[in-house]
């Protein structure tokens, strides 16, 4: 995911992004940034964050943990904000989609 | 929250029971081993043998594969498991039956006890396989579900037979060779429930951890068909005709079928993003080994004689291939659900530790090698049938039993960190 520096929420969207930076799946000990999971941060809603996300399989046991991850996260930095997830398999998540950091972390 | 195809882990109850069991169920059949280290030399039928393959194949093997199985069904089936409260009570059938089976083999005690043993069992196969179907059912199928579903059919078809053969020691009514009934119960339970159980498991599975992904699905189809063909044919053959040499080409259609499933495996290992393979999988590694030295080793079985041949290859096939697999698979599984258990809720804030740190990693590695050295002085002492060898061989077992107990019980008496 890429933030323009143009972005009407640029600054909100920056410190979402440095908080989900924080949230690693717990299998492969990544965070989720850097593995490519968040395609969106919406703060256009009223009081509301929108997250469209996916996982890297569907029926993956830790999404439930992941996704409660990145609720806890964005309360404690967004308080005065609901936390909605929107879970996609369109596109589908790939490994192209794993940043150099991910890569590296992985040992890819 | 949109939470489609999140993966609804089913509740504790369904899963952590089975580990802890079959834990102890581990331990107790490496202590058992060791107390019945002759057994190693004798002919297959006889009572502490029958106790020891039982407390294997049920005890540990059935009872961590049920375990695994209903944590797993939501990932395989992408649907969350029918019922928690059924596969509970599955554990408790499943355990007293295991134990009163297994108890009446070791004594001996054909007639109430054994045949009360099988039929507990039994129930709690059926409960199994209601939870599989039911599962199963709300999605749509591809071949993993297909193997996962077989398998528990299988299943129930082994115990049938298992049953029907305790209640034949006591009341003989079978007119059949009672020992060529029990390959057919033995075979089954073989190819048919523990291997498609892991063929379709693992082809789901270790794509997910190697990240690697084989677009040579047609590869299991023809696995799926080429070991149930093979299984089917010998069955109504031996069974209806009775046993001939014709029992190579089902072998040789099973062999086939385990192939066609290890070329997609390795297929999947050459096109693995993650380069190092961890311990875990090394496991799985050796699992697969033995289970190809087992299957070299039937036509030895068949025609050289010698007690030390059977034994052998039920060696390979419960302490090589389902011992190796399982010993992989607790450590990929078990601290993933006792981690959700404690820090789902608070995923995300500082310095909470992950699943991998609920166990001791250096201790895997020490049971690995000790698993090694066990397995391979137990080989070579059924193949020289030096009863000091076995028992050398069996005392490691027990080391490696108490290190994997050790590690277990490590993440299941976790106390949360924050």
């Amino acid at each position: 995911m890429e933030l323009q520096i143009n972005d009407p929420f640029f600054q909100e969207k920056n410190k979402a992004m440095d908080g989900l930076y924080s949230v690693l799946d717990p299998e492969l000990m990544v965070n989720i940034m850097d593995l490519g999971l968040v395609y969106d941060i919406d703060f256009a809603s009223e009081g509301k964050i929108i997250i469209t996300m996916t996982l890297t399989t569907p029926g993956c046991p830790m999404g439930d943990a992941i996704s409660l991850g990145v609720k806890n996260v964005l309360n404690e930095d967004f308080p005065d904000r609901e936390v909605d997830i929107d879970i996609v398999w369109d596109p589908q998540w790939t490994v192209e989609k794993v940043s150099a950091a991910g890569r590296e972390q992985l040992g890819f | 929250m949109v939470t489609l195809g999140i993966g609804k882990s089913p509740r504790n109850s369904a899963v952590l029971p089975f580990y802890g069991a079959g834990t102890i169920f581990f331990l107790g059949l490496t202590i058992l081993m060791f107390i019945a280290a002759d057994s190693f030399k004798e002919h297959f039928f006889q009572p502490h043998t029958l106790a020891l393959v039982h407390t294997a194949a049920l005890g540990w093997g059935t009872m961590i594969i049920f375990g695994a199985a209903y944590q797993l069904m939501p990932v395989i089936f992408e649907e969350e498991l029918y019922s928690s409260r059924l596969a509970f009570l599955s554990f408790w059938f499943l355990l007293i039956g295991a134990i009163t089976l297994i108890a009446s083999f070791w004594f001996f005690q054909v007639g109430f006890f054994m045949i009360t043993g099988g039929c507990l069992i039994l129930i709690a196969v059926i409960l199994y396989n209601l939870n599989v179907f039911k599962t199963a059912v709300k999605s749509a199928l591809n071949i993993q579900k297909i193997f996962l579903i077989v398998s528990a059919f299988w299943l129930f078809i082994t115990v049938i037979i298992g049953v029907l053969l305790a209640i034949n020691l006591y009341y003989p009514y079978i007119p059949s060779n009672h020992l060529e009934i029990l390959k057919l119960h033995a075979h089954i339970g073989f190819a048919g429930w523990f291997l498609q159980l892991i063929t379709g498991v693992s082809s789901k599975l270790v794509p997910m951890f190697l990240f690697g992904k084989s677009n040579n699905v047609k590869l299991l189809k023809v696995a799926f068909v080429f070991q149930n063909i093979g299984l089917l044919g010998f069955l109504i053959d031996d069974f209806f005709i009775g046993a001939s040499d014709r029992v190579y080409i089902y072998y040789i259609l099973v062999l086939m079928g385990i192939l066609f499933w290890m070329a997609f495996l390795v297929d999947v290992y050459k096109k693995r993003l993650k380069k190092k393979v961890d311990i875990q999988m090394r496991h799985t590694f050796i699992s697969m080994v033995s289970l190809l030295i087992a299957l070299i080793l039937i036509p030895v079985v068949l025609m050289v004689s010698g007690n030390q041949w059977s034994v052998l290859y039920g060696t390979f096939i419960f302490l090589g291939w389902i011992s190796a697999i399982i010993f992989g698979k607790t450590f990929k599984t078990l601290p993933f659900i006792i981690w959700n258990m404690h820090y789902k809720d608070v995923h995300g804030r500082k310095n909470i530790p992950l699943p991998k740190d609920l166990y001791f990693e250096k201790l895997l590695f020490y049971q690995f090698w000790s698993f090694l050295a066990a397995f391979i002085i137990l080989i070579l002492g059924i193949l020289l049938q030096q009863i000091i060898i076995i028992k050398f061989g069996l005392l490691i077992w027990i080391v490696v039993a108490l290190l994997y107990v050790f590690n277990v019980a490590k993440v299941f008496f976790h106390k949360k960190t924050i």
